[in-house]
């Protein structure tokens, strides 16, 4: 695939059919990619396809106002068909480059697993259904699908929907959605007053990064409501009660758009597991208006339109 | 005075002593991320996992979030309670050589001409215990910031893990303080005091990252007006603030009042120059575009603070790198230039 990507990209910039190429580079840090977005090509020999393609780089192409080649895994183009729904990307100005993806390994849970800490981990190959993990001069295999990202085990659409190019052969949906429901499930079986302390707790430990929020693709307000200081909506302070109102609101502007890519839940540095308050939002919507979202490019939002049919219980 | 030590099965309970007296923090999980907490009067086993802090120890005396005082509307006008901080001793166990020079350089700004009395007052109430490091993360480039991961002039009492024990060398009177208090000491041999020093020296080999700070005044301010650098390493940031937050030495922030009817508080909190409405409330964010927000956050780094302190103000300690979520890495971003 790699190569491939390499030669397609080449080919982009080369013939001018795009300004600029959104992809995966070589990370810093062991077992990290880094956003690759460049209009050289002599660059593009940094590209890289593996196991550890984290980001959803579908946010880029808004700020680039430019035509540009972007390479998605599954959950990531739906992020960006989203986007094209809700008027903020043309299509005609992308040129997709569709990764079928086999899931993107976590690697907290290569550690855990391994019984070791991150740091101590000095290679991981893939190889085959497994990875080969070097611990301090040790070998130990792990299961490939065990150490994956939790979104990954509920992904009914793993290789893109949308796409002009293919890299690689179609991989069939994941169909352990019970797995990836698993920490929601934990969280609805609490009875309200566990999951409030809960809850406090997580929010208490947030310090308003706002990570959670530039990195998600679904959050493109230009002017985020936090942001508004006349009248202020939100104390620009980390309060526990703040920092949960912030969290609520951007879960409740999200619906509809969030394509459970997880990105909110990785960039948090202090660990709130931010993805079961939109993944238990994606199980609203689909179950009240039978939505997924960037599945149809050419579908108005849910929420920009109604039908007849939709569900009305609340109005009592 | 020679190094003293204890074993490391005897923590526990040193720790138990210690919490009589003092506010003692250590290097905890407990939140789900790394960060110094109240001891929870077990765990006393970080000197095995621990390599740093996800939230740098700033945050101890300088919080994410503080009140700073209380009004209130009274019959002539308003009354106004102050609130800075108490009188008891925090003892700050484990603390890395990065975070203690880190410390230092903050030091400079809240003593300047501005006294901060809430900074100041938490830090001559402070005693800090460092821990060297043994084994550094990928991440660290602190040797080239002139600060050796193996020893600390910048603590009140340094450890250096040999094995089962933690030996112990005063640096302060604070410290030389805390350990005629403590049970359990006892002195070392010059074999525990020369295998302490080899650690400390054969550490720095294990930091092979490093950042190329030769002429960077120079450097940073021809490049200052170069766009086209700017605005490339700038391109996939994502412009949140976990880089200024989790960064030892950044040190912006923000101060409120929340008033209700007849009363209010004035808060004082962390800001970052990478969020758009930093500078919002006195006028105007004059950095609209990222890439100058990005540029302001190095060259303050490493161009101003050098110019009004004498210091660079930064460590090495990696945690920008570390938590960044699309690995913008300050070594390229400096080494570029």
């Amino acid at each position: 695939m790699e190569n491939k990507l390499k030669e397609e990209a080449g080919k982009l910039l080369k013939e001018g059919k795009v300004d600029y190429i959104i992809g995966f580079g070589k990370g810093t840090v062991k077992f990290r990619t880094s956003p690759l977005i460049t209009n050289k090509e002599e660059d593009l020999d940094n590209l890289v396809i593996n196991p550890f393609i984290a980001n959803n780089l579908s946010r880029y192409p808004i700020e680039l106002k430019s035509r540009v080649g972007i390479v998605v895994k599954g959950c990531d183009s739906r992020s960006l068909t989203s986007l094209i729904q809700d008027n903020k990307l043309n299509r005609e100005d992308l040129v997709i480059l569709g990764v079928p993806c086999e899931g993107v390994v976590d690697i907290k849970k290569v550690a855990d697993q391994s019984k070791a800490e991150i740091d101590q981990i000095t290679d991981i190959n893939r190889e085959g259904d497994s990875l080969a993990v070097q611990v301090n001069g040790s070998s130990k295999t792990i299961p490939f699908r065990d150490v994956v990202f939790d979104k990954c085990y509920g992904c009914a659409h793993p290789t893109p929907l949308e796409y002009d190019i293919l890299l690689g052969s179609e991989v069939p949906p994941s169909l352990e959605t019970e797995k990836s429901l698993k920490g929601i499930k934990e969280l609805e079986e609490m009875d309200a007053s566990d999951r409030w302390k809960f809850w406090k707790e997580q929010f208490s430990k947030c310090i308003r990064c706002y990570g959670c929020r530039n990195v998600c693709p679904a959050c493109f307000c230009e002017r985020c409501f936090v942001d508004v200081n006349m009248p202020q909506w939100v104390s620009t302070y980390a309060t526990w009660q703040d920092n949960l109102v912030f969290q609520l609101i951007r879960t409740l502007h999200v619906t509809g758009r969030c394509s459970d890519c997880g990105e909110c839940e990785r960039a948090c540095p202090v660990g709130i597991p931010l993805r079961s308050l939109q993944r238990k939002m994606v199980e609203e919507i689909k179950d009240l208006f039978g939505y997924e979202v960037g599945i149809d490019k050419d579908s108005p939002p849910v929420f920009t339109h109604y039908e007849a049919t939709d569900p009305e219980d609340f109005i009592k | 005075m020679g190094y003293k030590k204890i074993k490391k099965d005897q923590l526990k309970a040193l720790f138990g002593e210690f919490s009589k007296d003092y506010s003692l923090l250590v290097p905890s999980r407990s939140k789900g991320h790394v960060s110094f907490n109240p001891w929870d009067g077990d765990s006393a086993d970080f000197a095995e996992w621990y390599r740093n802090t996800t939230i740098p120890p700033k945050a101890m005396f300088f919080p994410p979030v503080e009140e700073m005082l209380r009004f209130k509307k009274g019959e002539e006008g308003y009354e106004i309670e102050e609130l800075l901080p108490g009188e008891g001793t925090q003892v700050i166990f484990g603390i890395r050589p990065c975070d203690a020079r880190a410390l230092k350089i903050i030091d400079i700004l809240f003593s300047d001409t501005y006294k901060d009395p809430y900074y100041l007052t938490r830090r001559e109430n402070a005693i800090l215990v460092g821990l060297g490091c043994n084994e550094p993360c990928e991440t660290c480039f602190c040797t080239s910031l002139d600060i050796s991961p193996g020893e600390s002039g910048d603590v009140d009492l340094f450890c250096t893990d040999i094995g089962d024990e933690l030996l112990m060398e005063t640096v302060s009177d604070k410290g030389e303080d805390l350990l005629s208090k403590m049970s359990g000491v006892s002195d070392a041999s010059g074999e525990e005091e020369s295998k302490a020093k080899e650690l400390g020296e054969s550490v720095k080999e294990k930091i092979t990252r490093e950042i190329n700070t030769s002429g960077l005044l120079e450097r940073m301010r021809s490049n200052f007006e170069n766009r086209e650098y700017w605005e490339g390493v700038s391109r996939k940031c994502m412009s949140c603030g976990i880089c200024t937050y989790v960064c030892p030495t950044c040190h912006c922030f923000d101060i409120c009042d929340e008033n209700n009817k007849k009363d209010g508080k004035r808060v004082r909190n962390w800001d970052s120059c990478k969020l758009p409405l930093f500078t919002r409330m006195p006028m105007e964010n004059p950095r609209h575009e990222k890439w100058r927000r990005i540029r302001q956050r190095y060259h303050h780094k490493f161009e101003y603070y050098p110019m009004n302190f004498d210091t660079i103000a930064c460590t090495g300690c990696g945690r920008c790198i570390r938590e960044c979520p699309v690995n913008v890495d300050v070594r390229e971003v400096i080494g570029g230039i």
